[in-house]
């Protein structure tokens, strides 16, 4: 018997897995490894929201709660967005799900059938695709080049609609280039959208936070309320908060599209674990001090990466507004040979050759959609960026 | 306006959560609800439990945790399952979900294509069959009458087998009516299904250790060994150690299943909260006193409230084998007058008056395939319960 489903079948095993792998298996033969391919950060989790969910515990908060979140956590999402970006949403107007992941899951198995076409710029986080793919729709790509800061223009975006158009989703600022928009930059995206009525809009705002040099990401329906009725904005504390592990992602919409999340969740987990909940009700209310921290530290780690990069030869790393990634050419290093002898034929042979021979594991392009270009997350202590980089340098330095 | 998918259509909310939403609302207007619908233990989670969640959250357990499951859990699920089901299986056979609903949903959604068939013995809890509609599969219903103790036969289950099967599904305990197949019954259903190859076994064991009056819980890879390698064996912390809101559920079963259902998970809410996945190997490797006074609890709550059921004009109550559910039979009411006035057609008409009468909230029998009935949950205090049959007994003398 043929056991997988063809919707399975539709789903690329994740290239990154080779790359994981392999390093795991350098690592236990007692080689040093460094691993930028993760996209974590490594800050802890603040001590003033683990004793939140240590609180919540001891209160016995650890039953069922309403699929689509605790009335707590609902307000208190709404007033992040309230502060945040300047949008009403109402406690039914937001949903809490198992990490932003979940948020898009349920959106797109809530409004897709099949044929349904689903606007993605890339380069992309690849679960966009998939994601897409698994719920009977046609992602469609649409390029955004380095030389426009890897942002999507809006005459691309315009030429990408069709009748069977059901979403165009955004990620800002973006994993993997890290490029965000900022209000002016949204502004014709959205005038496109305002012309397409049948186009649902799925913002993912997950690095919100993390953005540089005074930068101020925007978010959709805070540009044009008009969209409001059309869109769902995504966020959560796994990247602002350092909490990965914890699965908490979050969502204001209309409430139709809220109900039908919610039916779907019902179906698939049912509410999102109750200690999470409360973690993340004295993250989004307690302190923020934590984040500007982080993000200062982020700063400066985007800058000495960006700038040891680009002095390595064959490589030209953007410097972007935010995340924390960088996405380099490598169109330099293509047809060179390495020295250990590998010939570097595309960027998925030049992340396996430098993770062989300088130990330094990063992500190949061609896993976002968008090849001849690697992914490094700079969520590493600052002396072991300012290692990895000096041996890509080095890496580089030795092709010929 | 865009739109939503044909799959959503297909999707109810449950009607037990149709239920307590009405009981929450008839409440907040000031009226005092004796709420019997949940399906949530009333104890609080285990003291060593919380203990190592606390633990983990502090030693900074808070990163994005492996698909399947943190390595500490797994290896206590492995162990759970070879103290309390004999079953042997190694660590890459068994994966962590969020919640047992989504152990079914993975599995389900790994392998049914539009088309194929699940056989479910009703009554049953409804995700089954609405789980395999959003995966474009079709339920197919086997009948398991009270006069059979509300367990199938296999005659019927051989005869609802057809080459579109997919899935067999158990549910054992059951939910909503409490009955549990014997090593001897499963026996034979096993038999049933070695004719079959092409199909696949799913066992949902999530109320396997509330079983009473020394019933001994079985499984069936346990009794039928020559089935494991097409059989998915599922439970969770939810109801034995009293951790609904945690979200830990977990499978096991052959690796290549094992594997396409984290394929799924990875792309619908990737890993288990970490905090969740450390309470839940300690409350598996744990005292697992706790777990016996439970029993103790729901087997005094069910005598009791069979007891009185039976009592109840035109009900007539089976006594169940385990879980905390008891369906009584409301043949005898159908047809009355109450002194309300409402005629009652349905089980559907009994419940609703019952709440808006006997202010008692509690599910009907169709909503779990099976009429007229209605599912009475025994997760509550005793005396709540018993005010609950009191408030039902003189509801039935009332009818005329």
């Amino acid at each position: 018997m043929h056991l997988t489903a063809e919707r399975l079948d539709r789903i690329q095993p994740s290239l990154t897995i080779a790359i994981a792998t392999k390093a795991r298996h350098m690592i236990a033969e007692g080689k040093n490894v460094i691993s930028l391919s993760q996209g974590e950060p490594d800050f802890e989790t603040p001590r003033n929201i683990k004793d939140a969910a240590i609180r919540a515990i001891e209160a016995g908060d650890t039953k069922y709660t309403d699929v689509a979140g605790t009335p707590a956590l609902r307000k208190a999402v709404a007033q992040k967005f309230k502060r945040d970006s300047g949008i009403e949403y109402k406690p039914e107007e937001v949903i809490i799900s198992t990490g932003g992941k979940q948020v898009i899951f349920n959106a797109m198995l809530a409004t897709l059938n099949a044929g349904d076409e689903v606007i993605i710029p890339s380069p992309c986080w690849v679960s966009y695709p998939d994601i897409v793919s698994l719920a009977d729709g046609k992602p469609v790509l649409v390029p955004c080049e380095q030389n426009h800061g890897f942002k999507l223009r809006a005459e691309a975006l315009e030429q990408a609609i069709t009748p069977k158009t059901k979403w165009f989703m955004l990620n800002n600022p973006c994993n993997p280039t890290g490029a965000a928009y900022s209000a002016e930059e949204l502004r014709p995206i959205c005038d496109v959208l305002l012309r397409h009525p049948d186009v649902w809009i799925f913002t993912d705002d997950i690095y919100e936070k993390l953005a540089y040099d005074g930068f101020k990401p925007a978010t959709i329906v805070q540009v044009e309320p008009r969209l409001r009725d059309r869109t769902v904005t995504m966020n959560g504390c796994s990247k602002a908060y350092a909490m990965t592990g914890w699965r908490l992602g979050f969502a204001g919409a209309p409430v139709a599209l809220i109900k039908a999340m919610d039916k779907l969740q019902s179906q698939s987990t049912s509410n999102t674990n109750s200690i999470a909940q409360a973690a993340a009700v004295e993250a989004l209310t307690g302190p923020q001090e934590s984040i500007e921290a982080m993000r200062k530290v982020f700063e400066q780690r985007r800058n000495l990466v960006v700038d040891m990069l680009n002095r390595a030869p064959g490589i030209h790393c953007h410097k972007p507004e935010g995340a924390f990634y960088v996405y380099p050419s490598i169109h330099g290093c293509i047809g060179k040979t390495s020295r250990g002898g590998k010939s570097i034929a595309d960027d998925e042979s030049f992340v396996l050759a430098l993770l062989e021979e300088t130990g330094v594991a990063a992500v190949h392009g061609g896993a976002f959609c968008y090849p001849g270009h690697f992914r490094i997350a700079y969520a590493n202590a600052t002396e072991e960026l300012r290692d990895a980089c000096t041996r890509i340098q080095q890496f580089c330095e030795g092709l010929h | 306006m865009p739109t939503f998918s044909e799959r959503l259509g297909r999707v109810q909310v449950a009607a037990s959560v149709q239920m307590t939403i009405r009981a929450r609302e008839l409440r907040a207007q000031g009226v005092d609800i004796i709420q019997l619908t949940i399906g949530e233990p009333n104890f609080d989670s285990p003291r060593h439990a919380i203990e190592a969640a606390h633990q983990a959250a502090l030693a900074g357990q808070t990163k994005y945790p492996p698909q399947d499951g943190i390595p500490a859990l797994k290896q206590a699920i492995q162990r759970k399952f070879k103290r309390d089901n004999g079953l042997d299986y190694a660590l890459d056979e068994i994966c962590v979900t969020n919640g047992g609903k989504q152990a079914i949903f993975n599995a389900l959604m790994a392998t049914v294509n539009p088309g194929d068939e699940s056989v479910i013995p009703v009554p049953s809890w409804s995700a089954y069959a609405l789980m395999t509609k959003i995966c474009d599969g079709e339920p197919v219903f086997v009948n398991c009458p009270q006069n059979n103790g509300f367990k199938p036969r296999v005659d019927d289950i051989d005869a609802a087998i057809t080459p579109r099967t997919k899935w067999l599904i158990l549910n054992n305990p059951n939910n909503p009516t409490g009955a549990c197949c014997s090593a001897a019954e499963l026996r034979s259903i096993a038999d049933v299904m070695l004719k079959h190859p092409h199909v696949w076994i799913m066992s949902d064991d999530m109320y396997e250790h509330l079983v009473f009056d020394g019933f001994k819980h079985a499984t069936i890879v346990q009794v039928a060994p020559e089935l494991r390698d097409r059989t998915v064996t599922i439970s969770g912390a939810s109801k034995a150690y009293a951790m609904t809101g945690w979200r830990i559920g977990y499978a096991g079963g052959p690796k290549s299943l094992i594997r396409a259902m984290v394929n799924m998970q990875g792309q619908a809410t990737a890993g288990v909260s970490t905090v969740g996945q450390a309470a839940a190997a300690a409350a598996l490797d744990g005292p697992q006193d706790g777990v016996a006074e439970q029993i103790i609890a729901y087997r005094n709550r069910r005598d009791m409230a069979v007891e009185m059921l039976n009592a109840c004009r035109g009900i007539n109550c089976h006594k169940p084998e385990g879980a905390f559910y008891v369906f009584p039979n409301v043949a005898g009411c159908i047809g009355k007058t109450t002194e309300g006035g409402r005629r009652l057609e349905t089980d559907q008409d009994v419940c609703m008056a019952l709440l808006e009468e006997a202010h008692v909230a509690t599910v009907h029998g169709a909503a779990y395939g099976m009429s007229p009935y209605l599912r009475v949950s025994t997760a509550t205090d005793d005396a709540s319960l018993a005010e609950g049959c009191r408030r039902i007994a003189r509801f039935c003398a009332g009818l005329h």
